[in-house]
């Protein structure tokens, strides 16, 4: 499979911090790619020098398998993550003016406008300004702005943030179109469980470095089997004990401690590789009243948190 | 930089902005407003005609007192003496036509026995407002020529002057007559006289009224003030618009922030150019000979003949007032979030383009003064001193190349700084950026 998008050792810099280190991902055409982090780690710094908004100090940056050429952009949907239109233009001329840019012809663009516009139900706002619209209304003419020129890749800078449940439900719709005609989505986010749901591959970066990429499902096949659920009524200090036993990587509490009814509590542990959960048990069940320890399936909150620790 | 990616960029400001009523609403009201501004006092003046009740104190015993009392309120008074007043006010060319600006309400009073009781007497009768002023007629102010005035109120310069012109003449007609001339004869050698202007221009002569001249420099020199600070802001609000709605990312990922910088430039002054030409044509309309029969102006009254030169040049100042401070105003924009932090930098724009109006009269009294020809070398003035040099008196050919040159020097390195702010700034969000960081994003963009 060939690479639509390409970092090869990409680092930027603003003065003394280093925003991304040596970065090399590669984003195979036809798939949804999650590039997950926590804030800070260098999500949007790495996606702006994608759109070329920002240039990297050094390394390559490649789309379609080349270096980048002019008229590359136009083949690009962008969603960044501080988003916004022009308040005072009608819908339809905003969207046009996007096209525009992109390189389409405003004669060419007008039907696809308007075929959106039906598409999100907002067929009769086309003559209104922006700013005579609601809050939802005007994510879906920044979506429909982003996709409007038919993109080859989807570059999407938290997508989903600030999205009410409609719109977070049209676009994933959307993205998984757009997957079945075989378009490449990168997109960015902090939140596991949406990226989870719709990523084929996945990059996790962390101080402005990749800690793991590849496809989802091998990277949960691999961290498998050492992923445990241990339910226990547990005090805080009890967790710090639970961390402290030798075989335990990680311990994450699922729910948060409640110190009225602890009984509740439950937490994810995740073992070094060849530790025994007979022997972790042994260990829990004498200053623990343990109600369930099973084996389970890891989610990508424990095998990031896994891997920026192994990392460091 | 490619040329169709900014054509779209100024496509769009340049139909949002004309499809705005605010553009509409200010293409009408300017041209009222500056009428306003130049009829305005001259209305003022004319219609609201300055009082005083004045008493005349006559110590000479020379009957002086009912002399000038009679002066002070004969009908016409005051002719001569706005003439002397509009050259220094210049902005009134009534004065010819109309009555005088100051009516006096006179009355005489004996110094009486103790003259120290008398102005004690008078002082008291004008903090009781029951008189204006009072003016003490010597001997002693005859022969040093030197009266006294008092009054609660010592602005009233106009007053004053009508009042000395008044007394100098009164006084000179009584030395005149003491020297043995008769009445008919002294009427006749203090007769005033007054100048006709003609205005000698590259096409020939023609009368005009030097009032006429002075306020087609003025409008012209404040239009394009108007002109270039409104649109230098619209610029700055512009910049910050799409920085604070944030739609300035999705652009910048797809042409470059140099693109839609020269866009935005060129876009708006689109509508600038359009807004002056509906205003140059309207004028040129509203001139034509039909129209002006209509007017019913006064026979002896001209317009200014207003040259197409000059008309190119306002077109050739706009251009370079507009891209000097629009750029100025874009980077100002670009390097804050919101108008209000952006004001007080605002304030730089206002600094440069305002000292020129601050020497309006020197310049225009000698536009070839090393005053106006070093103003008008200096780029960020030349807009606006070359507009008020042209308009009067057309400057020699090196002067207009040199400063034109100037200012084109000045706008490319303006355009390149800019260029450089505005590409970092506009992706700045947050934080008010300090001038070590804009100065840094320049260095290092």
């Amino acid at each position: 499979m060939t690479a639509s998008l390409e970092l090869r050792d990409v680092e930027k810099r603003y003065g003394d911090f280093v925003a991304v280190a040596g970065l090399s991902l590669a984003v195979p055409a036809g798939v949804i790619f999650g590039l997950l982090g926590p804030n800070g780690a260098g999500k949007t710094t790495t996606l702006r020098m994608i759109m070329d908004i920002l240039a990297p100090d050094s390394g390559e940056i490649l789309l379609f398998g080349r270096r980048r050429q002019a008229g590359d952009l136009q083949r690009i949907g962008y969603l960044p993550e501080e988003r916004g239109l022009y308040r005072k233009m009608t819908v339809i001329d905003q969207l046009l003016f996007l096209a525009e840019i992109h390189g389409m012809k405003r004669r060419q663009a007008l039907p696809v406008v308007e075929d959106w516009l039906a598409r999100v139900e907002l067929g009769e706002w086309g003559r209104r300004k922006i700013e005579e619209l609601s809050k939802g209304m005007q994510q879906k003419v920044q979506l429909i702005g982003t996709v409007l020129h038919q993109p080859e890749i989807l570059v999407l800078d938290e997508p989903f943030s600030g999205l009410d449940p409609i719109n977070q439900g049209l676009f994933k719709e959307l993205l998984l179109d757009y997957r079945r005609q075989g378009r490449t989505i990168l997109f960015s986010t902090h939140g596991m469980e949406q990226a989870e749901k719709l990523c084929d591959h996945i990059g996790l970066i962390s101080g402005g470095r990749l800690v793991l990429a590849g496809e989802l499902a091998e990277i949960k096949r691999r961290a498998g089997g050492n992923s445990y659920r241990l339910v226990a009524p547990a005090t805080a200090a009890d967790l710090e004990r639970v961390r402290a036993l030798p075989g335990v990587e990680v311990a994450i509490p699922r729910d948060p401690l409640d110190p009225a009814d602890p009984r509740s509590a439950s937490v994810r542990l995740l073992l070094a590789p060849g530790a025994s959960s007979s022997e972790l048990l042994r260990q829990l069940v004498q200053f623990l009243e343990v109600r369930e320890l099973r084996s389970e399936e890891p989610d990508l909150e424990d095998i990031f948190i896994k891997a920026v620790r192994d990392a460091a | 930089m490619r040329p169709e990616h900014a054509f779209i960029v100024a496509k769009r400001e340049y139909l949002a902005r004309l499809k705005s009523k605010g553009f509409w609403i200010a293409t009408a009201l300017l041209p009222l407003f500056m009428a306003a501004m130049f009829l305005g006092p001259a209305l003022a003046a004319s219609r609201a005609k300055a009082e005083q009740r004045l008493a005349i104190v006559d110590a000479t015993g020379a009957g002086l007192g009912r002399l000038l009392a009679a002066a002070l309120t004969e009908r016409g008074a005051g002719l001569d003496d706005r003439a002397g007043l509009d050259d220094r006010a210049g902005l009134d060319d009534r004065g010819e036509r109309g009555e005088g600006v100051v009516r006096f309400e006179t009355q005489l009073v004996p110094p009486g026995p103790d003259p120290a009781v008398r102005r004690a007497e008078l002082d008291r009768r004008v903090r009781a407002k029951e008189l204006g002023a009072w003016v003490w007629l010597t001997p002693g102010g005859l022969r040093d020529n030197r009266f006294e005035y008092h009054a609660a109120n010592l602005s009233n310069v106009v007053t004053q002057e009508v009042l000395r012109s008044r007394i100098s003449r009164v006084v000179s007609q009584w030395r005149l007559r003491a020297a043995g001339l008769d009445a008919a004869k002294i009427a006749e050698v203090t007769r005033p006289v007054a100048l006709s202007t003609v205005r000698i221009s590259a096409t020939g002569s023609h009368a005009e009224k030097g009032i006429g001249g002075f306020r087609l420099a003025f409008g012209l020199c404040f239009t394009l003030y108007m002109v270039i600070l409104i649109y230098g802001q619209q610029i700055m609000q512009g910049v910050i618009e799409e920085k604070s709605s944030r739609i300035v990312e999705v652009i910048a990922a797809a042409i470059r922030p140099t693109e839609l910088m020269a866009g935005k430039l060129v876009g708006i002054c689109l509508v600038a150019l359009t807004q002056l030409a509906i205003w140059v044509a309207a004028a040129l309309v509203l001139t034509t000979p039909a129209i002006l029969a209509l007017l019913t102006l006064p026979a002896d009254r001209t317009l200014p003949e207003v040259p197409w030169p000059v008309i190119a040049h306002l077109f050739v100042l706009f251009l370079l007032g507009f891209f000097l401070y629009s750029t100025l105003y874009a980077m100002i924009g670009a390097s804050f979030n919101s108008v209000q932090e952006a004001q007080q930098f605002a304030a730089v724009g206002v600094v440069f383009i305002v000292p020129p109006l601050l020497f309006i009269m020197p310049i225009l009294n000698d536009p070839d003064s090393p005053l106006a020809v070093g103003m008008s070398l200096f780029p960020f003035f030349t807009p606006l001193v070359m507009m008020l040099r042209i308009a009067s008196k057309m400057p020699s050919a090196w002067q207009i190349a040199a400063a034109y040159s100037l200012c084109l020097l000045t706008i490319a390195g303006m355009v390149w700084l800019c260029a450089r702010v505005y590409r970092v700034g506009i992706l700045m969000y947050g934080k008010k950026p300090t001038l070590q960081e804009i100065w840094r994003w320049v260095r290092y963009s």
